[in-house]
């Protein structure tokens, strides 16, 4: 239904047209074009003025091409034919016109229009509309050559266009060219020429005639068939691209000239059908339905792959390819469940694939081992993966990867020493000739202070390695420690035979210099005491830039030895008063500080008592502010290392006045307290928690593991189980510290009111208090994850951690169902039934806990 | 997406030795300094299937890829670019003729009366 004209009056005539015409040429600049028109009209009306005739032609030209663009042809051939009977000739957009009139096949309007267009028009005029012009007549519209101007120079070309379709016709390449040398650059036939040659140099030399195709501007007639032909060159998916791109007409002929079957074609038209809703189920079904296109392994390996977002098509899989086995099937879940990070679920299926194995027997055993290594990376607690890795070894136990995890891991938990021993001799007994498990046995014997022992396995990787430096360091740190000791034992006979021992391992000049301090204490003690301090003086000097890092040395060395410290220093140079320590020096201090700290990292006391005699210069050269961020920081994290509190408390302070980055918070109050999370202030806790998420805010993750490591401390320590819940609840943990105080008084009773644990009452209360006993133990010893785990074993459907969170009373209950287990207490009550029963209470609020 | 078999061109049955031959062929035809790209694919193909834990760990922990577009790569994956004949080569500029045919910029010059 066509739309009522409302034409805009024009306003009362007050001053004549002027004020009319203001708006109308305000709307003719706005590009109102049909708001102007109106206007203008009844401007003209009124009197006919040219400049508003004019712009009356303009603004029919300007509302014409915007809809020829749009495809309404007929609309725009009025408004153009509106704009002529307007203005004056010469004529805008006249070649457009004709080529609308060409389009809507208007056989009367083009000869007319013809029949007025002179030679030089054609040829040098209206390029585009020559360019049209030819494409046509050699297509569809031969017809129109009678209509143009026969001494144009574009008939001219078109004999030649003719010469060269009718040589390619005859199979004459030669001729093909000769012919298109005969058009000019200039010609209308331009890219008529460029796809002709392109045609030619097919299928010889594709790259070339790629090339030139890309030639062809898109704003020429020629673009598309240049398009078309470049698809030809085309396979695969960039061919499937351009095909989909395609009408039906041309693609088909593409599929002629490519010889593409009937059923690539089917599966093409399915294609541009379901173009923009190509949904998980149509490309499932595409793959079964068309696999002799795709080939039988693809097809099956792309289905089994698409079940993952479309699992309906489960059926129709075992259909075609047959039922997967129960194995695969497991691993496929477990496998997308991890691409949802559902580490939880994946594991699950994980042991599912496992059981099946088991039932293998030998030939499973491989398998198994890799999947339960698999399942221990996604452990949720370090300890949990090693658990895995430990049952790994039962089915695979030449992997020495696993040994050298599982010794990583509880190398870095200091409860696990005794672990960490048996796993060590386990992994030496089985590879005794691997660098990786000797250099593990290296550190285990130093950190024992069993030098001997370390010495042997140094010499040993030696043996294997023999420019390990790491075992160098070793051997050589082990000949002065047993050197000291003889020192310190008054064995003076064997000490110069251990420091050359240690001279010999080729290290280094530092390391020379602190063999020759050992030798100065020697001689000292044991021969000349002034040569030795003499030799002591010139080591020290030797060895480190500035005085005071020499000086920190022989106190440590002394000390080291059980000397005394007055009698050892008298006779040596020391730093003078004021003495302020370069950046340089803070950063070779710090060097020093970690390799002795690295050495033997129980003997920190004699490191903060050799600290203790420098520190006034430490601080004042801290003080001064001429030490940059980043070296106060490795200070401090040294200072940390060793647990050296008072020092890194003044570091902190100094650093506070200076910058603001959260780390110098966190060392101020953590060296305030000495390190102990439970000595630190709930008002210290939460700016630290501030503080935490600043961290995380800037990125600095070391800094926030930091912070968050030390408040996991302080809450573990008021509460040990709900501690280590942290970990799953970072963001609420950055909430709520308004109600902090009032949750921790809330407290969370588990053993309140109506619960799952009314399955227990049954139970005479011996056995309850019994059972309540082992449920506390079990908290204190177990993260909760690993709780969930365990439980997770005796229950039909896994539960995870938000089960905790919701419904508690059955997750106590669950703990005492597992503490009835562990106890060997049959209770009569199963897992699910408290599953059951907690579901049931669904309603129930969710208690509050401390800290969510 | 292409396995780490098809890569090297190796059966699935391959040896350790077999699947060493392959790639150190692979190499020779893509040495890195000229081809860097399929030469990372084929040295990470090699990792991947290089010994009976790798393929035991490629088998049990590869995610299949839906990759619909190598389905379709397959299917329409044809020899060189064909030879065009002069019917076809005049049927195809008869096809290139749509509306955008017409859609011509105006000229600049006009002298249109």
């Amino acid at each position: 239904m066509k739309k009522k004209k409302t034409p805009i009056k024009a306003k009362p005539n007050t001053s004549g047209g002027i004020c009319d015409a203001a708006m109308a040429k305000a709307k003719l600049d706005a590009g109102q074009y049909k708001e102007a028109i109106e206007l203008y009209k009844q401007l003209l009306k009124q009197a006919d003025n040219k400049e508003w005739r004019s712009a009356l032609a303009l603004c029919y030209l300007k509302r014409a091409m915007p809809l020829a663009e749009k495809g309404m042809i007929k609309e725009a051939m009025v408004l153009w034919e509106n704009y002529q009977q307007n203005a004056e000739p010469p004529y805008q957009s006249y070649d457009s016109y004709i080529a609308w009139l060409l389009q809507t096949n208007n056989a009367a309007k083009v000869t007319a229009c013809f029949g007025r267009l002179s030679a030089q028009q054609l040829d040098e005029h209206y390029p585009n509309l020559a360019a049209l012009l030819g494409l046509l007549i050699v297509t569809e519209k031969p017809e129109l050559e009678a209509m143009l101007p026969a001494d144009s120079q574009f008939i001219a070309h078109l004999v030649s266009v003719r010469a060269a379709l009718a040589a390619y016709r005859n199979n004459e390449p030669e001729a093909v060219e000769q012919a298109l040398k005969q058009l000019p650059f200039r010609s209308a036939f331009r890219d008529f020429r460029t796809l002709l040659k392109a045609a030619l140099l097919l299928p010889g030399s594709t790259d070339q005639a790629q090339a030139l195709l890309t030639k062809i501007p898109a704003t020429s007639p020629y673009y598309q068939a240049g398009k078309l032909l470049l698809a030809t060159t085309h396979d695969g998916l960039a061919l499937v691209d351009e095909l989909l791109q395609c009408e039906q007409k041309p693609r088909q002929l593409i599929g002629t000239i490519k010889k593409i079957s009937k059923k690539q074609l089917e599966l093409l038209d399915v294609l541009v059908k379901q173009k923009d809703r190509l949904s998980d189920k149509i490309k499932f079904n595409c793959a079964l339905q068309y696999r002799e296109l795709f080939g039988e392994d693809l097809a099956k390996a792309y289905c089994l792959a698409a079940l993952a977002t479309y699992p309906a098509g489960q059926r129709d899989f075992n259909k075609h390819f047959g039922a997967m086995d129960e194995f695969e099937q497991c691993r496929l879940m477990a496998l997308n469940y991890e691409r949802e990070e559902d580490f939880h679920s994946s594991d699950y299926y994980w042991q599912q694939g496992i059981a099946l194995l088991k039932k293998q027997g030998e030939s499973g055993a491989f398998k198994i081992a890799l999947i339960m290594r698999h399942i221990a990376r996604h452990q949720p607690s370090a300890e949990e993966g090693v658990e895995w890795l430990v049952e790994s070894l039962d089915y695979d136990p030449d992997s020495r990867e696993t040994y050298l995890k599982i010794l990583r891991q509880y190398e870095q938990e200091q409860e696990e020493t005794e672990l960490y021993k048996q796993w060590l001799d386990r992994g030496m007994k089985a590879f005794p000739q691997d660098v990786d498990l000797l250099a593990q046995a290296i550190k285990a014997a130093t950190a024992n202070k069993a030098f001997k022992k370390a010495a042997q396995y140094a010499k040993n990787l030696l043996k294997i390695d023999p420019v390990n430096t790491f075992a160098k360091q070793v051997l050589f740190t082990s000949h002065l420690a047993h050197a000291r000791k003889l020192i310190k034992t008054k064995k003076f006979h064997l000490v110069e035979k251990e420091i050359q021992q240690a001279e010999k391992l080729t290290l280094g000049k530092r390391y020379q210099n602190q063999a020759q301090l050992l030798r100065g204490f020697f001689v000292m003690l044991a021969e000349d005491k002034k040569q030795g301090l003499q030799q002591i003086a010139e080591a020290a000097e030797k060895m480190n830039d500035g005085s005071a890092c020499g000086y920190f040395c022989v106190i440590v060395e002394a000390l080291s030895m059980g000397l005394s410290l007055p009698s050892t220093l008298k006779g040596l140079p020391q730093p003078p008063k004021n003495y302020q320590l370069s950046e340089q020096e803070i950063g070779r201090l710090v060097q020093i500080v970690q390799q002795y700290y690295g050495d033997d990292k129980s003997n920190t006391a004699v490191l903060h008592q050799a600290l203790e005699k420098i520190k006034a210069i430490i601080k004042q050269s801290i003080k001064q502010k001429i030490v940059s961020e980043q070296t106060l920081l490795t200070l401090a994290e040294c200072l940390d290392n060793i647990g050296y509190y008072e020092l890194l408390a003044h570091c902190a302070k100094i650093a506070l006045m200076q910058w603001t980055k959260p780390i110098w918070l966190f060392y101020k109050f953590y060296a305030e307290v000495g390190g102990r999370a439970d000595q630190c202030s709930s008002f210290n806790i939460e700016r630290l928690q501030f503080n935490y998420a600043r961290a995380r805010d800037d990125s600095d993750h070391r800094t926030a593991m930091r912070i968050k490591r030390f408040i996991d401390e302080y809450y573990e320590d008021k509460n040990p189980f709900l501690g280590g819940f942290f970990d799953d609840f970072d963001d609420e943990f950055d909430e709520d510290d308004e109600d902090d105080e009032d949750d921790e008084d809330d407290g969370f009773d588990p053993f309140a009111g109506d619960s799952p644990m009314d399955l227990f009452d049954h139970l005479p209360t011996a056995v309850f208090e019994k059972l309540q006993k082992k449920l506390q133990d079990i908290m204190k010893k177990s993260s909760p994850e690993r709780v969930i785990n365990t439980i997770n074993k005796s229950l039909s459907k896994p539960i995870d951690v938000s089960f905790f969170m919701f419904k508690p009373d059955a997750f106590v209950a669950l703990l005492m169902l597992q503490a009835a287990a562990e106890l060997g207490i049959d209770t009569g009550v199963t897992g699910d039934q408290i599953i059951e029963f907690g579901e049931i209470e669904e309603d129930s609020k969710p208690p509050s806990f401390p800290f969510f | 997406m292409k396995t780490p078999y098809q890569i090297l061109e190796a059966p699935e049955q391959a040896s350790d030795a077999e699947i060493k031959q392959a790639y150190l062929q692979k190499v020779k035809q893509f040495p890195p300094d000229h081809h860097h790209e399929q030469f990372q694919q084929v040295q990470q193909a090699y990792e991947a299937i290089k010994d009976l834990e790798s393929r035991t760990q490629y088998a049990l922990f590869t995610v299949p890829e839906a990759d619909f577009n190598g389905l379709l790569k397959q299917a329409f994956a044809s020899g060189p670019a064909p030879t065009i004949s002069a019917e076809q080569f005049e049927k195809l500029l008869c096809a290139s003729v749509d509306a955008k045919t017409f859609n011509i910029a105006a000229s600049e010059t006009v002298t249109a009366r």
